[in-house]
């Protein structure tokens, strides 16, 4: 199928009445969700999941889609009102954002965000077009040995780009594939960490453990510092930006998308890269870098469109590879299965419906965004200020039906109290739990594509040096890997991820 | 007693790594060309206790920060309250359930106090999640759950 009768067909599914209103529906309760404070993307999406449950697939994975970035529409906007970043990605934002609220320009920043993630949504969204049929036809050449290293690949990247040390991220990676070694083995049908106990036997549900970890953790984590939270929301007024204004950020928004298409496919923890990289760029290239911190709209406009940017192109190796690039598209994928969906090279041709429906209503949604966001600017402002004390209780409300209504099991209800007091544990030593995530979805993928390689080789692991690119994949890892150990680079990596806790 | 950070995160790591991996040895094993069930986890459970007990040695060597907790009562509250709405939400249905997780977890709050207000909040919030999880998302989770006809209601 050619890319023009591709999107026709993706027009035609998305414009449908039901999935137009239910993508609507997913950008709203995205937002709202997404705004409030101390709730991050995965806590939203896995909040919001039972409302997917009982549509057709192409219409649940388009709210979805609606729903997630949603979610980073309104982290940004909490980063600019009142200096707390939903996730470490939209830190950025609050460096510049939050400088120019307090000098009464909320409104222009504001403006300045939704303006550059639609235009780099749109980019993003006709990148995909482009990038992930070729993308889906080059990976029906890969065999397991490819697949293998690029799962390597990024379980490397996703812990060489958490702060804290390489140890303790390596430490969580293998705590994550053991987790989800738990139930059947796929290939003996042999029973591994069970307990004996019935509910195990498939495995412990992704959503469940992302839930608890993010959802709840978070929610102990807020609590403790119950006292010490700020609430002061900026007031926003004057929306429009000035010619001033538009001179400045149309630069950095075009620069910004370029480098969050990017960087958004890699693997690993693309969003925050861009959104960092995107900062530094302008830092560098501005003609009055002194102004940076203080509330320059570059600072705002390039960083939030390389965010959006990758946010739309990190679908491209979840939908065409199957694989996870960040914690919050490995929940995708959870979701995904859940809906009998397993994503990877075949989508394309045995649901193009699907995947061009989605790829359209994503530029629909960032539409929908740019006309609902600004004018609604001050309803999302309220919610905002709803004191944390009636939200959490709401919280965990919503995340315990959400994770109950998957199987309708109350034993997921005590696994996800279980894994709210782990993230907990993980907040409190340290660790970041976001390679424990990718590990938990890569870590089966890894066995069964490592029993599959070796078997094809009768045990001789040398495959992995013969194939050229799983050579080559292997080579960027171990790069990333050395890269840390360069004084340098660690010391650009402990600044830039500093600032993101 | 004060714990530093790398010693609770590395005695947790070198414990389940260990457990883990004891576990593992009595699945069978197999062979490279041939993984059995036990190939995988043996190698990754081996990998997470070395690593536990490098985080440990890590710990020696260098002083990290140490854990420090304001406040412990939220941990036993909100998970408590999580779970107890497990326990009964077949028995009691979704809106008391709702309602007990909502009271329940919001007790873990500094600000919070017993109030006519926010009870009938806390009221109207359980209402309008039966109304939309069940009657409008079509979950299909009891309104009026097992219990509640042995009690006369």
């Amino acid at each position: 199928m050619d890319i023009f009768s591709g999107l026709m067909l993706g027009f035609a599914t998305a414009t449908t009445f039901s999935n137009f209103i239910y993508c609507f529906f997913g950008v709203l309760l995205g937002t709202a969700v997404g705004v409030l404070p101390g709730v991050g993307a995965i806590a939203t999406i896995s909040m919001l999941l039972p409302f997917t449950f009982g549509l057709p697939v192409d219409t649940a994975l388009i709210m979805l889609a609606g729903i997630f970035y949603g979610t980073q529409y309104g982290g940004s906007t909490t980063a600019i009102l009142m200096n707390l970043p939903g996730e470490a990605s939209s830190v950025v934002t609050t460096l510049d954002g939050h400088e120019m609220a307090k000098q009464g320009r909320a409104g222009r920043a504001l403006a300045a965000a939704a303006i550059g993630s639609f235009f780099a949504g749109t980019v993003g969204t006709l990148f995909i077009v482009i990038a992930a049929p070729l993308l889906a036809s080059f990976a029906l050449t890969f065999g397991p040995t490819e697949y293998f290293s690029l799962i390597v690949l990024g379980l490397v990247t996703s812990m060489v780009l958490t702060s804290g040390s390489l140890l303790t991220a390596f430490g969580m990676a293998l705590f994550g594939m053991l987790l989800g070694m738990i139930g059947t083995d796929v290939n003996s049908g042999a029973a591994r960490y069970t307990f004996g106990s019935p509910n195990l036997l498939d495995g412990l549900n992704f959503v469940v453990v992302a839930t608890g970890i993010f959802g709840l953790g978070d929610v102990l984590a807020n609590l403790e510092t119950e006292r010490t939270r700020s609430a002061g929301v900026a007031a926003v007024k004057g929306l429009f930006p000035s010619r001033e204004d538009w001179k400045r950020m149309s630069g950095p928004i075009v620069r910004g998308t370029g480098l969050g298409v990017l960087l958004g496919v890699l693997p690993g923890a693309g969003l925050l890269l861009a959104s960092f990289s995107s900062y530094a760029l302008e830092k560098k290239l501005s003609r009055h870098p002194e102004e940076f911190g203080k509330g320059a709209i570059e600072g705002v406009a390039g960083p939030e469109a390389a965010n959006n940017a990758a946010a739309q192109t990190s679908f491209i190796p979840m939908l065409t590879l199957g694989l996870p690039g960040t914690a919050t598209m490995a929940l995708m994928i959870g979701a995904l299965i859940i809906q009998g969906v397993q994503p990877g090279p075949d989508i394309l041709t045995q649901q193009p419906a699907l995947f061009w429906g989605l790829v359209v209503s994503m530029w629909i949604g960032n539409l929908m965004l740019l006309i609902l966001n600004l004018p609604l600017v001050g309803m999302w402002a309220k919610l905002i200020s709803v004191p944390y004390r009636f939200l959490f209780p709401m919280i965990c409300v919503f995340t315990t039906i959400g994770v109950y209504s998957i199987n309708n099991s109350v034993f997921d209800v005590y696994m996800m109290a279980l894994f709210g007091l782990l993230g907990y544990f993980f907040r409190k030593v340290g660790a970041e739990p976001a390679p424990l995530i990718l590990a938990l979805i890569l870590g089966p993928m890894a066995e069964e594509y490592l029993r599959r390689t070796l078997m094809l080789s009768h045990g001789d692991a040398s495959v992995f040096f013969t194939s050229p690119l799983s050579l080559g994949t292997l080579i960027v890892a171990a790069v990333l890997l050395l890269s840390i150990v360069s004084p340098r680079f660690r010391r650009v990596r402990e600044e830039g991820l500093q600032e993101a806790d | 007693m004060k714990i530093s950070q790398d010693t609770a995160l590395g005695g947790l790591f070198a414990v389940i790594g260990g457990i883990a991996l004891l576990m593992a040895v009595q699945y069978p094993f197999g062979s490279a060309g041939r993984m059995g069930p036990g190939f995988f986890p043996v190698i990754i459970a081996t990998l997470l206790g070395l690593t536990g007990i490098a985080i440990l040695v890590r710990a020696r060597l260098a002083a990290s920060e140490e854990i420090t907790s304001a406040r412990w009562l939220p941990l036993l509250i909100v998970p408590g309250a999580v779970a107890l709405f497990g326990l009964l939400v077949e028995k009691l249905g979704l809106p008391l359930a709702v309602m007990l997780l909502t009271v329940g977890a919001a007790t873990a709050s500094v600000g919070f106090q017993l109030s006519w207000k926010a009870t009938a909040g806390a009221a109207a919030f359980s209402a309008v999640c039966a109304l939309v999880f069940v009657k409008l998302l079509g979950l299909p989770i009891p309104i009026a759950g097992s219990w509640l006809p042995a009690l006369g209601v």
